[in-house]
């Protein structure tokens, strides 16, 4: 791990225009990604957290150009040269695509049927108009490396379990030896006792190949066992960033706290922890003035619904939007209790 | 605390499918009992025949061949009515199921009709149970709205589900399990297609409806936090047989089947070493249809041995723990 950048993301916004009636008129944007800036250092790992709708696939899905950013940068440093991935043009393209690539989060819908492991895997090699022959031979290389056996290449998709067909998205996410990888939401379709495997495959992986991921989960154990930085996102907008110790040990905004404390602890005699954060995520279309997040904290002043605050450095690279972030004591002590103290019964 | 009473009593439960290519033994041999007022977790990973205990509890299986005895224990009754005797069409388990033993299933955005509001929906349940006018059923749902927890009820008695995000349509379901003040209530997977403040919040509201009601719950799931914050005892199954069932606490403090200890290592806990490899489990869960002979969980066992191959033994460590495994018998 450095601290060279190799992926820069700069005010990142994309707004989806919402359509009504006959004549399709724009009514509205949800703005799914708003002014969202952050960096990834080479070798690192950094987590993307936050609830449904909060963007964090449109941001995925905008570092790989399959939806168009509306604003922003998205600076990739490759190894010869810096592409600009909002801007770039369809050949740039096919150069940045061999610097990263994306796993996606449902193994049983991201195979094509109709394909042979095989042909999966090469196909980002076709794409980069790789011969047929060299492609058949990496593909054999890389099987071993995602703990696959050679005889799988010929199999199809069906004939594969959920944890290996996971294993073949990586290995075609790997076969083009990208130095970054995206990883949207990679276990939370598997089983509990296949999703430890591939994040041990994953680690693994990162070490001996020196890859950096982005990696998008909203299981919150997870991101802090892998991660090395942490993004938390909150209706489009980037709430709180910063290293894990930071985000997990010394968090300073209050959606940051009411996530981590909704995390279910796997332990029968802990029962008495956590407070419970009321009411749901409103609308995407029509945000809350001021701070998104002002309707449900538990901290809201006047303040919170009238101005938006800014994403501001707490210092040591720890960056935290909410108007009273040096103020607020989000000790323990005032959280609920998450249920009513109910013993396990002996 | 509330007496250990039975109320639901699962015995020797075997439920299998006759399809083209074979008989698939989802569940094998289940054995269980649910205390009046308390939790039971069922846990496991798909395939592992919860869901199907489930439903064979409430006879919502097609064309399956369900044997052994499911007791229910009516209230001031001595008499229990095996469940698995009754006809599964007939009035006798439709008096029972959605009035005495209620369920919440996984998906909230499948499990509501599109085409009702979700007053409709919960009226429907309240008048085929109870003998109320239109004008009282409509009130009873509204107040169950409102216990459930969805603000402005009166108005979003209205909506369709379409309207609703997941954990409102989640709470509609919970409301229409609950109208009928059910003795039982069986969730199966009820937080999995939520968001984890969401989870919270639902897992609060099922423990306090518990406490409120002295509702016994089977809470089913994959997830061992969510049986460690609510179960108070709790079933492990592999596919479809019992590999371990014990009291919470004893459980994960003191797992005795390698499937159990295998899985809780392979969870990661708050003070697990960041970044470390993790316990994990060789292989994955086989087809069912391919489930080895003896114990099903041989061929990925740390510990397998070569009797493994015949049926394991069921061994006893205590008044109510058990686990089915050769490990524990001297050769």
């Amino acid at each position: 791990m450095s601290d060279t950048p190799i992926l820069q993301v700069e005010n990142l916004s994309k707004f989806f225009p919402v359509q009504r009636g006959l004549l399709r008129r724009t009514v509205g944007h949800v703005k799914a990604v708003n002014d969202v800036s952050f960096t990834v250092n080479k070798g690192e790992c950094v987590g993307l957290v936050g609830e449904s709708g909060c963007g964090k696939t449109t941001v995925a899905r905008c570092l790989l150009r399959l939806v168009e950013p509306d604003q922003g940068r998205i600076l990739l440093h490759g190894e010869q040269q810096t592409f600009d991935i909002a801007s770039a043009s369809r050949k740039e393209m096919l150069d940045v695509r061999r610097q990263m690539q994306i796993i996606f989060q449902d193994p049983f819908s991201s195979l094509d049927p109709r394909w042979r492991v095989t042909d999966v895997i090469a196909e980002p090699l076709m794409a980069q108009k790789v011969g047929r022959g060299e492609a058949a031979r990496r593909v054999l290389d890389i099987l071993p490396t995602v703990g696959l056996g050679a005889h799988f290449a010929d199999r199809f998709p069906h004939e594969l379990s959920g944890g290996e067909r996971q294993r073949v998205s990586i290995a075609r996410a790997l076969i083009v030896s990208p130095p970054l990888v995206v990883a949207d939401e990679p276990v939370s379709a598997l089983d509990v006792s296949v999703r430890s495997q591939i994040i041990n495959l994953l680690l693994d992986l990162q070490s001996q190949m020196n890859l950096t991921y982005v990696f998008i989960a909203h299981d919150l154990s997870i991101v802090k066992h892998i991660s090395h930085r942490i993004a938390v996102m909150y209706l489009g907008r980037l709430v709180e960033f910063g290293t894990t110790q930071q985000v997990f040990e010394e968090c300073k905004h209050p959606y940051t706290k009411a996530l981590l404390a909704s995390v279910l602890i796997p332990d029968p005699t802990h029962r008495e922890q956590s407070y419970v954060l009321e009411g749901e995520v409103p609308s995407p279309l029509n945000p809350p003035s001021g701070c998104h997040f002002s309707t449900r904290c538990p901290f809201a002043q006047e303040q919170c619904s009238a101005e938006e605050p800014d994403l501001r450095d707490m210092g040591g690279g720890h960056w935290v939007r909410c108007h009273f972030a040096e103020e607020l004591d989000l000790s323990e002590e005032i959280f609920a209790p998450q249920f009513d103290t109910l013993p396990a019964s002996p | 605390m509330p007496d250990s009473q039975p109320i639901l009593e699962v015995l020797d439960l075997h439920v299998h499918f006759k399809m083209l290519a074979g008989v698939v033994r989802a569940v094998d041999g289940v054995d269980f009992t649910v205390e009046r007022g308390r939790c039971l977790g069922i846990v496991g990973e798909s395939g592992c025949g919860k869901s199907v205990t489930a439903r064979s509890i409430l006879r919502l299986l097609p064309s399956s061949e369900t044997t052994g005895q499911i007791l229910y224990h009516p209230n001031g009754s001595d008499q229990p009515i095996d469940l698995v005797s009754l006809d599964a069409k007939g009035d006798a388990i439709r008096a029972i199921r959605g009035k005495d033993i209620a369920m919440i299933f996984q998906e909230p955005m499948t499990s509501l009709t599109p085409v009702y509001t979700i007053g409709e929906q919960i009226m429907e349940s309240i008048r085929q149970h109870q003998d109320l006018s239109e004008e009282e059923a409509r009130d009873l749902a509204i107040s169950m709205l409102n216990k459930v927890g969805i603000p402005d009820a009166e108005r979003r008695f209205a909506d369709y589900p379409h309207q609703m995000s997941g954990g409102m349509r989640q709470r509609v379901m919970i409301a229409i399990a609950l109208c009928c003040e059910p003795r039982v209530l069986i969730a199966d997977e009820p937080t999995t297609a939520l968001d984890v403040t969401i989870q919270a919040q639902i897992l609060r509201l099922i423990r306090s409806l518990q406490q409120d009601l002295d509702m016994s719950v089977i809470m089913i799931t994959h997830d061992l936090a969510v049986i460690a914050q609510l179960a108070d005892f709790v079933i492990v199954m592999y596919l479809g047989q019992m590999a371990e069932k014990a009291p919470v606490v004893e459980l994960f403090q003191d797992p005795k089947h390698p499937y159990t200890q295998a899985l809780l290592r392979s969870i990661v806990r708050p003070d697990t070493p960041p970044r470390e490899q993790l316990h994990s489990i060789s292989g994955s869960v086989p087809d069912p249809r391919n489930a080895p002979s003896g114990c099903r969980f041989r061929n990925r066992c740390p510990s397998v041995h070569d009797r493994c191959a015949e049926d394991p033994p069921v061994i006893e460590f205590g008044p109510q723990h058990t686990a089915t495994c050769w490990l524990y018998v001297d050769e």
